[in-house]
């Protein structure tokens, strides 16, 4: 018997089989956590198996640049609307994996309408909101879950309460709707943090498999440029102020809607 | 003994320092010396720190970051 | 196999949508063209089809293109309000080449305006409407018969074009009842949706597909200005495959009135009364207003005929007559400032437009050209 002690070398991680390979970065800033969210979504895909059915839904914003990242079939669409085109499409293939990447503003702002839309008929999607508390792409203006006294280039003296209101809670509000099955809020600042928002990942497109409801995950995403932070004290900051605003955790998780 | 090695493609790094950031070994450093073709600073590995928990490859917002662990095994 | 039933223009238009294989219809209720809407909720769900009421006309617009996206027959119903909403989306859908059919069902404007007829969104229709390059086709009906056999076309249209494709009715048509014979309509074979997005599991080659709205960004296109001259392209190739009109008592006509929709009813019948008075005028009615018939008025203000354009607006579809006759021979207009009464329930009337006829018939021909109102 010929046996011998071999060092055997493992893959123990590395890029996502459905995220497509690439010779040249994302087009993202250095520090920009967006990405990581395709990073969960393709591990959980994977994991699922329904890479083969799942269409992804891109919005206008940051998360556009996410469209051609992932190895499914994925749209974009223009500003706030991918809960119109995600409720169509379900509708049309009901055994299809139907989800949306959309920012804060995204959803809440301009996409309010389309966001009331889809919580009133309860349609059986899976929304993803990357919050970074300001507009990214178009250089950091103000969103709705800016934080009070944040300074953003359409508030340059800090956001003021008297003119432009307070931070909006998208998980605390949408927990409260019936036609939700699931609602969950997550961060990218520890590794603890990303392996709880990966599980909550998986929940909510289990939710969409299991025909429940409605599954909502929101993830706080670093934003260093437009914080004007290096990442490190962005990291701080999100540990700091932003969990304190918008705390992480499951805010509705259920099996039956009523 | 585990044997870790961590790969950084060159051309996806963007110098961000997450890697170094959440790395419970101290195994990734930026020392400053090497950059990448676009001038992000790269950070370097020490592989004898390295455990291979691969964490470092979750963190990286690029995707830019593969680890593999060798471990004996009885091979016939 | 035909069915004949006696229907408004509104229920014709959901009919013939059924009949074309219409898969998904999503609307928000406005006035006047609620019946499509409440037909649709009725009928679809037994026929085991999509039925949505949305949120808002943006939520309709950009269903249907999710639901163009999927590669189904669908389809959105509104009126002028609800129309302007949608003006982004529709861009988008000509950029991404969609194929998808919205109905408009005209009401008075601008701004909120009466909820009766009128045909003042001719402009926003025929150019395209919202930003950028790109033009829709715009099917005209003017009966209840039209209203059902030209939305079975316009799926046809715009599964050929990968197009916007627009009927555009108003609230007279929309409304009034008319015998319909209700029969499918055989086209012809159209291109496959091997585009369209399902899971890549459904693809023949198990390869993803995206559907984006920028055109060179993902490779649809190698360039901005590659995804341009096939826009080009498309309008040229549509523009001479698609024009569709109605030419009555055109032979020797040398007035000629050009109106589409509920107001060339009313011209033919003040047509009528004018032959009676052998006064040669005929109809240009339009059942495209985009592709317009440059072509054939040009060659008609080139023999000398003059013009009067009937239509329920301030002066819209009188502009594209203009540019056509380019100042050859004279264009006259009854708008909507000679309706019977002043009220938002007037209407232009066939004796207005009669009088009109008469009063250029008798004016000195060869007179003055160019803009008359």
């Amino acid at each position: 018997m010929n046996e011998q002690l071999k060092m055997v070398r493992e893959k123990v991680a590395g890029r996502p089989k459905l995220l497509v390979p690439q010779t040249a970065g994302f087009v993202y800033c250095p520090g920009c956590q967006e990405p990581l969210a395709a990073r969960i979504i393709a591990e959980v895909l994977e994991e699922l198996e329904v890479g083969g059915k799942s269409i992804g839904i891109f919005d206008i914003g940051c998360v556009s640049f996410l469209l051609g990242v992932l190895d499914i079939d994925a749209l974009n669409t223009p500003h706030g609307r991918p809960p119109d085109m995600a409720t169509a499409i379900k509708r049309a293939y009901p055994d299809n994996i139907v989800f949306t990447v959309q920012g804060d503003g995204g959803l809440l702002a301009i996409g309010a309408d389309p966001l009331l839309g889809v919580l009133t008929r309860s349609e059986k999607i899976t929304i993803i909101m990357l919050n970074n508390t300001v507009y990214g792409t178009t250089g950091g203006q103000m969103a709705p879950t800016s934080l009070v006294g944040q300074t953003t280039t359409t508030t340059p003296e800090g956001r003021d309460v008297t003119r432009f209101g307070f931070p909006v809670h998208a998980a605390e509000m949408i927990a409260t709707f019936k036609g939700v099955a699931y609602c969950a809020r997550g961060a990218f600042n520890t590794p603890a943090n990303y392996q709880r928002t990966r599980r909550y990942m998986k929940t909510a497109f289990q939710k969409q498999m299991d025909n429940i409801g409605l599954s909502f995950v929101e993830i706080i995403c670093a934003c260093p440029p437009n914080w004007h932070m290096s990442p490190q004290d962005s990291l701080k900051w999100i540990e700091e102020k932003l969990i304190l605003e918008f705390p992480l955790g499951e805010f509705k998780n259920v099996d039956r809607l009523e | 003994m585990v044997k870790a090695e961590v790969i950084i493609d060159e051309d996806l790094c963007q110098g961000c320092g997450y890697c170094v950031e959440f790395c419970s070994r101290g195994a990734l450093k930026i020392r400053g010396d090497k950059f990448t073709s676009k001038g992000y600073l790269l950070p370097s590995v020490e592989p004898e720190k390295c455990t291979a928990c691969g964490v470092c490859a979750w963190m990286c917002p690029e995707v830019a970051i593969e680890v593999y662990k060798y471990s004996p095994k009885l091979v016939i | 196999m035909s069915e004949r039933i006696f229907v408004e223009g509104n229920v014709a238009i959901s009919w013939g949508a059924a009949t074309a294989g219409c898969q998904a219809f999503y609307g928000y209720p406005i006035t006047p063209q609620n019946e499509i809407t409440e037909w649709f909720a009725r009928e679809f769900p037994k026929m085991g089809r999509i039925f949505v009421q949305s949120q808002s006309e943006l939520g309709s617009i950009n269903m249907l293109y999710g639901g163009a996206a999927a590669g189904i027959r669908a389809m959105t119903s509104t009126s002028s309000p609800g129309w302007s909403l949608m003006q982004e989306t529709v861009s988008d859908l000509a950029n991404a080449e969609l194929p998808c059919v919205i109905v408009n069902v005209q009401r008075g404007g601008p701004g909120g305006g009466p909820i009766r007829h009128a045909q003042q969104d001719y402009l926003q229709c025929t150019k395209g409407g919202g930003h950028g390059d790109y033009r829709n086709i715009v099917l005209t009906p003017s009966s209840a018969q039209e209203c059902c056999d030209l939305t079975q076309l316009a799926f046809y249209l715009a599964d050929k074009y990968r197009n916007p494709v627009l009927i555009l009715s108003d609230a007279i048509i929309g409304r009034l009842r008319e015998t319909v014979e209700l029969e499918r309509i055989e086209f012809g074979p159209v291109p496959d949706k091997d585009w369209a997005v399902g899971g890549k599991a459904r693809h023949r080659d198990g390869r993803r597909h995206l559907v984006e709205h920028a055109g060179d960004l993902y490779g649809r296109y190698p360039s901005y200005r590659a995804l341009l001259q096939r826009l080009q392209e498309k309008i040229k190739e549509m523009q001479k495959a698609e024009l569709r009109y109605e030419a009555y008592k055109m032979e020797d006509a040398n007035l000629v009135l050009v109106a589409y929709g509920y107001t060339a009813r009313v011209a033919k019948e003040a047509i009528n009364m004018a032959r009676a008075e052998g006064i040669k005028a005929g109809l240009m009615r339009l059942i495209t207003a985009w592709p317009f018939p440059d072509d054939l008025i040009r060659e008609k203000a080139s023999e000398g005929s003059r013009f009067l354009v009937v239509e329920d607006s301030l002066g819209q579809l009188i502009e594209d007559v203009r540019c056509a006759v380019a100042g050859r021979t004279e264009v006259h207009l009854v708008g909507i400032l000679d309706r019977h009464i002043p009220t938002d329930g007037g209407m232009i009337m066939p004796d207005k437009v009669f009088s009109k006829i008469k009063e250029i018939n008798e004016a000195e021909s060869g007179g003055s050209r160019g803009y008359h109102e």
